[in-house]
């Protein structure tokens, strides 16, 4: 509302986050995971004086950085990219909050790629010492820097007493920073298995094979076997309506939930039955399919986990529509679109409920609703009365519980409902996008 | 009036000072990789065209190819702190001129990948690539000048609050770009055509180093690195006083004498500039201090630029401060901590190379 709104067709800004944001959490676990898998690798091949496992580990670093160091890190500014075009007001305040703590991280992130490209070009260049510490600085300012985006992100779902304090730590150090930590460590550790069984299924010697795909099945089933455990601590610290909606308060969120928990099993399953007991036969497919499974469990996790969070984007102190909880009263009575810097009706506006109404929609609800896509208004208020419209405004934080109060004056609920109604009727044209044509033409 | 965003409730984490000199200190490492990488990527596709029956040309390609992947790497990550602390200070302007021209501005990230995967193609020669690494070589070179294209369409977006409005009542699918803007062209070729230059200067400092290694190539690349250095040098002259008489006159004349300081610096960094090309030939890494240095006063200007453009709508001075001092000062610390792992790294890839050689 303090910005401008921009309209993502059919899939909403929010889907357009979860697609970047999914590939690149796939990906930069294993940044950090793998990192760890190549120094232990490096020094397993090296103890065991084995050149076939010290061929695969430098042959796997090339996968790695091409993997990590193009598509991880620039997906990572991707997401930042996406955050702040569909949500600006939330991360212009998880800016100003915690700039210092991503700056920090930003140094954390510069070792660690430079780390990776020394480690890289060093293979036939440094010492084995030398090349195995600049290994471990890559792991260590890796996991740092993970370290310190998690903070971020899990304030936003437990701000915990920031919000009575607004002092960064108590931000930083949220109920859920410590669980989350190592559930994302643990993931790294499974993903660098997996990832690892791609490239070593390809292996052409047959002893050297089997010996590398078993030792990633057992990243991948050690990973893994940590998130049951982690998993409960970190649900038993979440607010009571995000565990609620988890658990059976928002059917399609449970069903993810339940997904995640279903396609981890597959994974370590699989990995158990293919890579571990029959490692010689186990063919890269195999490992395709199982990296699949890898980033199905990740998505309806990461999907889960954002779907906990609302009506908030962040907890307790900003909506999803990026309306501040204190604001909440002095808006209901100056009204939305007085304090809605970029939709105040013009003259033209206010002659039409219906078009004073899309300015309230595009101000309010466009932040995760379409018209006719993902989270579409079009298909939700199809058959709806006017009545039964404004019952459910009226009430909506009350009858949704992951929806927010509706926020203005009872003439703004009134067009809104006006404007909604228009969505039922396919006479109308009530295209969101068809506004400014419209516009000039009253002008 | 136009319409400029709240500033957000949370204040600034500290003096506006200390961020603006952050701002400005990032942005200069951050512009002096991305001129290694446009200059680098720029000669390598040049050199490409006579890859098939230069084999020197063939050599110089393969040796761009080799350095330019890392100097990518640098460039993004030396890019992220700037634009972090750009969003802590003009924030309001920021956010508003991405989300007007939300999808070019968002292609910037697959453009990118594109342009990054292409450099580590040309590094590493796939097989079935056969002999169309120039081709890459090309797409990546493109893909990074439109980049700088869109970059330069976001800032120039930033400094002219009194079109944001104009541009959402037409249209909020984030499709336009900013392309009626007087100066857009000028600050665009301004950027692109210094890092030609300073590009140019260092590949001429690569060539020197691999005097040893390959005279030939050491010769070649000193030699183009140098005419770069000097050509763009020229021409960059010219293109900045445009730039300079394309700004609108309240903002020009700050650096023409309005303000001293203002005007001293801009003059500063250009006066610096040219003695590093006079002196290029004989002290090489002089020029590269100088040139280091001017480039810092011209970010310097770059940032005065943009707060005299947004005055009186945007006046960041006056923004509340809550100063977060303890952990200013862990950031300084692990920055400390980090730098030294850095340079404790690079020492240790550096020592190592006359162990391979014997």
């Amino acid at each position: 509302m303090n910005y401008p709104i921009w309209e993502v067709p059919m899939l909403g800004g929010g889907m357009l986050i979860g697609i970047i944001a999914i590939l690149h959490v796939f990906v930069s676990h294993f940044a950090i995971g793998g990192g760890l898998y190549l120094v232990l690798t490096e020094i397993q091949a090296r103890k065991t004086n084995d050149p076939d496992m010290l061929d695969f580990a430098r042959k796997h670093s090339t996968f790695f950085i091409l993997v990590v160091l193009v598509f991880g890190a620039v997906s990572g500014v991707g997401i930042w990219w996406t955050i702040a075009l569909v949500n600006p007001t939330a991360v212009s305040t998880l800016i100003h909050v915690f700039v210092w703590v991503w700056a920090i991280e930003w140094v954390f992130f510069l070792v660690e790629l430079i780390a990776a490209i020394i480690y890289y070009y060093g293979w036939e260049r440094m010492d084995p010492a030398t090349h195995i510490k600049v290994g471990w600085i890559y792991v260590v300012s890796a996991w740092l820097s993970l370290f310190m985006i998690n903070g971020i992100l899990t304030f936003m779902l437990t701000p915990g007493r920031w919000i009575e304090t607004q002092s960064v730590a108590d931000g930083f150090f949220n109920p859920t920073m410590i669980p989350s930590a190592i559930l994302r460590t643990a993931v790294c550790v499974a993903l660098a298995g997996l990832y690892a069984l791609i490239t070593g299924t390809l292996i052409r010697n047959d002893e050297a094979r089997a010996r590398i795909v078993r030792w990633s099945a057992k990243w991948v089933m050690g990973g893994i076997a940590v998130l049951p455990l982690a998993g409960f601590w970190y649900v038993a610290q979440l607010p009571p309506m995000a565990r609620e909606i988890s658990m059976g308060g928002a059917p399609v969120v449970t069903l993810f939930a339940a997904g995640s928990i279903l396609f981890s099993a597959l994974v370590v399953g699989g990995a158990f039955i293919g890579p571990y007991l029959f490692p010689k036969h186990v063919h890269v497919t195999y490992a395709f399919g199982l990296a699949i499974m890898g980033l199905m469990a990740t998505g309806v996790t990461e999907w889960v986990r954002e779907a906990v969070r609302k009506p908030y984007i962040i907890y307790d102190y900003m909506y999803s529509n990026t309306l501040r909880v204190k604001d909440l009263g002095e808006y209901s009575m100056s009204g939305l679109l007085t304090n809605a810097k970029w939709e105040r009706p013009t003259e033209a506006d206010t002659k039409s409920q219906v078009r004073v109404g899309r300015r309230v929609f595009r101000a309010q609800c466009m932040a995760c609703h379409t018209v006719n896509g993902f989270n579409g208004m079009r298909f939700a208020v199809k058959g709806w009365g006017r009545e039964f419209l404004d019952h459910q405004i009226l009430y909506l934080n009350e009858l949704k519980g992951f929806m927010p109060p509706f926020i203005g004056t009872d003439e703004e609920r009134a067009a809104l409902v006006e404007y909604l109604l228009t969505l039922n009727d396919t006479e109308q044209e009530s295209d969101v996008a068809a506004a400014p044509a419209e516009q000039k033409g009253g002008l | 009036m136009p319409v400029m965003p709240a500033p957000d409730p949370t204040g600034l984490p500290a003096p506006v000072v200390i961020l603006k000199f952050l701002s400005v200190f990032t942005l200069t490492l951050h512009l002096l990789a991305m001129n290694l990488l446009v200059g680098g990527v720029t000669m390598m596709a040049l050199a490409g065209r006579k890859r098939q029956t230069d084999p020197l040309a063939d050599r110089v390609f393969r040796r761009l190819a080799r350095a330019l992947p890392v100097t990518m790497s640098m460039t993004i990550t030396l890019g992220v702190a700037p634009l972090l602390f750009v969003q802590v200070i003009y924030g309001q302007a920021f956010y508003t001129a991405s989300v007007l021209i939300a999808w070019p501005w968002l292609a910037i990230v697959p453009l990118v990948m594109l342009g990054y995967y292409g450099l580590y193609i040309c590094q590493f020669r796939p097989s079935w690539l056969g002999n169309r690494e120039t081709i890459v070589a090309w797409l990546s070179m493109l893909a990074i000048l439109a980049v700088g294209f869109v970059f330069t369409n976001t800032w120039t977006l930033m400094l002219a609050p009194s079109i944001w409005k104009y541009l959402y009542d037409a249209g909020i699918s984030g499709l336009k770009l900013n392309m009626a803007d007087g100066t857009l062209l000028p600050r665009y070729l301004h950027f692109i055509v210094g890092a030609f230059s300073v590009g140019g200067l260092a590949v001429m400092l690569l060539g020197r180093t691999l005097k040893s290694a390959d005279e030939q190539v050491s010769d070649a690349l000193q030699t183009a690195g140098r005419r770069w250095f000097l050509a763009a040098g020229g021409v960059q002259l010219i293109i900045g006083f445009w730039f300079l008489f394309a700004l609108p006159d309240r903002v020009r004349n700050a650096f023409i004498g309005g303000n001293m300081l203002d005007s001293g610096v801009l003059a500063a960094g250009i006066v610096l500039a040219i003695v590093a090309m006079a002196v290029v030939r004989r002290m090489p890494g002089l020029a590269a201090l100088l040139t280091g240095i001017s480039v810092f006063l011209m970010v310097g200007t770059r940032h005065r630029v943009r707060q005299i453009s947004l005055f009186p709508d945007l006046q960041v001075n006056n923004l509340q401060v809550n100063p977060q001092w303890a952990l200013l000062v862990v950031f300084v610390a692990v920055l400390l901590v980090g730098l030294a792992t850095v340079a404790w790294m690079v020492a240790a890839f550096v020592r190592a190379k006359p162990k391979m050689a014997g």
